[in-house]
């Protein structure tokens, strides 16, 4: 019947036709997702004029690190630039994780634990969350962070960030917490430690990879975000990288190694994170969705 | 009144079920103080923010956006948008993006799932590659696949060129016929990776014995993928499917990043046509009913999405 039985090797044994099916789709997908990524690489390490000719270095005849020099260089005006914007991200990126860890732990434990009236508030704020895009918010939220005079601050995204990440954010420690026997926590107020004690002493550390989970997810969300940062900001020292590289690029429309090189250099972090400790991050993100 | 609780009489009980959710909410107060932080955060921010929107729905606002010189117009906002071309052109486009990004994206994560689902050689290496465009900034992505759909230096078009496929480099991001598949493309890459996580821990749950005895009866390899693996996968697919359609009708940075919209609006997709209406020409009113609309439409979405996850929630339940 399948296609199995009908090859067979010289020695009789049927040959998985699907396995290679298999294998030239990873071979097909492989290039769909490295491709470009290393034509990246490749174009950021070439002159500008390199970079436009036709027909194209296919691997560059002279690399030079020129574009990555220039970015990072702390006495132009170009490598200022970008390394502000570059620290921009990273104090916005770690604010946002910090007090999503804060706010979510003990969020999570009492959706895990207590049962309480407008539990299932939980499921549909992650709904909403994952619904609503957040152009719908931009308007009233410029207003409301004019209102604050947040407008031109961090504090503004921050904020949003903090909001946007939480429910996905809570719902993914409430995973780790529910696998975590409630027994262990009854034993050690048996022997007198208060809830909040047991909470410290007993969960927190059983919980440690949802956590550097959640930090994870808050963190890339809030490295990569670009429309509120794109909206809240105008002033050129305030900017996070995604819209600091667009500006970069509007004004330098045809330097594309350079290009190339910021985003190298604007995806490494997060890439390198993720590669990391994306063992956690998966089984977070999945236990949710998968077994409940 | 908590100790009391356990001992309340039989009147006292029918009352207490009457006021049912207040005498629970007031039994468990403390438990709320857990989770009192993050709702109020999300109240502020999430719940104001919809509230407003419907308001300025029915009103024309001057572009400076001076909220006390706002005029109430009823419901023209939503006559003159159903009214509008654009509208209908922006519609289909935001349509085939969604269907066409999500079809795609969920195939080539499941192909990429289950092809990986077997121990080889590198197989954490290649999944760790396939994964990173989804963690990639999307709008480094953009710049990498605007810059290979370059139309003089592209590597597209060097590619085509190179092997005598076509005389000069297409125009793929800047012609009407070729914008909207060339930004599924990049979407789709970005995209795929999700929906090969969530679908390999689907198939952890898929039991081996199971596969095993299926293959010991002589069933097939399609066989066992349809009989015994896809059965088992319909509950993570269900999520996925609504996740990944949620976010791409929700898409803003691919298309707002590579065209602006552009050619002649046949790139734009609700999201960045309504942000061009608020931001680009501060029509916030028409802005604000636009994405009152769009809200409607993501309810009706949501409505199966809710049922979908429930439904699959309580088949796990079951089982």
């Amino acid at each position: 019947m399948s296609m199995t039985s009908i090859v067979t090797t010289r020695r009789g044994k049927p040959i998985d036709a699907w396995r290679w099916i298999g294998r030239i789709f990873l071979v097909m997908m492989l290039f769909y997702t490295a491709v470009p990524m290393a034509w990246m690489l490749l174009t950021s390490i070439k002159s500008g004029f390199a970079a436009m000719q036709l027909p194209p270095q296919w691997l560059p005849n002279e690399p030079t690190l020129a574009s990555y020099k220039k970015l990072l260089d702390p006495n132009n005006s170009v490598g200022q630039d970008f390394l502000r914007f570059f620290w921009n991200s990273l104090f916005v990126s770690t604010m946002t994780t910090a007090l999503a860890v804060i706010v979510a732990v003990p969020a999570a434990y009492a959706f895990s634990r207590f049962d309480f009236p407008g539990r299932k508030f939980l499921f549909f704020a992650v709904l909403l969350r994952n619904m609503f895009p957040a152009v719908i918010f931009l308007v009233p939220l410029f207003i409301l962070m004019r209102l604050l005079g947040l407008v031109n601050t961090h504090g503004s995204l921050i904020l949003t960030y903090l909001t946007f990440g939480l429910p996905l954010a809570i719902w993914l420690l409430k995973g780790f917490y529910d696998n975590i026997p409630y027994q262990l926590e009854q034993a050690a107020r048996i022997d007198g430690a208060t809830r909040f004690q047991a909470f410290v002493l007993i969960v927190m550390p059983l919980s440690a990879p949802g956590i550097v989970a959640t930090a994870i997810y808050s963190f890339i969300g809030a490295w990569n975000e670009y429309i509120f940062a794109y909206t809240f900001l105008n002033k050129n020292e305030q900017l996070t990288l995604p819209v600091g590289i667009q500006r970069f690029f509007s004004e330098n429309t045809t330097d594309f190694p350079g290009l190339m090189a910021a985003s190298f250099m604007m995806s490494l972090p997060v890439v390198v994170l993720f590669l990391l400790l994306q063992r956690y991050f998966v089984r977070a993100l999945t236990e949710g969705a998968v077994k409940h | 009144m908590t100790m009391a609780t356990g001992l309340v009489d039989a009147p006292l009980k029918a009352k207490a079920k009457r006021f049912g959710f207040l005498r629970q909410a007031w039994d468990h107060r403390f438990d709320y103080l857990y989770v009192l932080p993050a709702i109020v955060v999300m109240l502020i921010v999430i719940a104001y923010p919809i509230y407003y929107t419907v308001e300025l729905s029915f009103f024309t606002t001057p572009p400076s956006l001076q909220l006390r010189d706002k005029e109430f117009v009823g419901i023209d906002n939503y006559g003159l948008i159903l009214s509008s071309d654009v509208f209908w052109r922006v519609t289909a486009n935001t349509f085939i993006w969604t269907l066409a990004s999500t079809a795609f994206a969920f195939t080539l994560g499941l192909g990429s799932a289950l092809a990986l689902n077997h121990e080889f050689l590198g197989r954490g290496v290649l999944r760790a590659i396939l994964i990173i465009p989804w963690v990639i900034s999307a709008v480094a992505a953009s710049y990498i696949w605007k810059w290979i759909y370059h139309s003089d230096f592209g590597l597209i078009g060097a590619v085509l060129v190179g092997l005598g496929l076509a005389e000069r480099p297409p125009n793929l991001i800047d012609s009407v016929g070729t914008v909207l598949p060339s930004l599924i493309v990049v979407n789709v890459w970005r995209e795929f990776p999700f929906a090969m996580i969530m679908l390999t821990a689907g198939l952890q749950t898929v039991p081996d014995q199971l596969l095993r005895a299926a293959k010991v009866d002589g069933a097939g390899a399609w066989q066992r993928f349809w009989h015994v693996t896809f059965p088992h996968l319909q509950g993570v697919s269900t999520v996925t499917i609504l996740l990944l359609a949620v976010s791409n009708f929700n898409s803003f940075i691919i298309p707002w990043i590579m065209t602006g919209g552009g050619p002649s609006n046949a790139s734009h997709i609700w999201i960045t046509h309504i942000y061009e209406l608020a931001f680009g020409r501060q029509r916030w009113g028409i802005a604000s009913a636009y994405s009152v609309l769009l809200f409607l439409t993501l309810m009706t979405l949501g409505y199966f999405y809710v049922r979908a996850l429930s439904s699959a929630e309580n088949k796990e339940r079951v089982a």
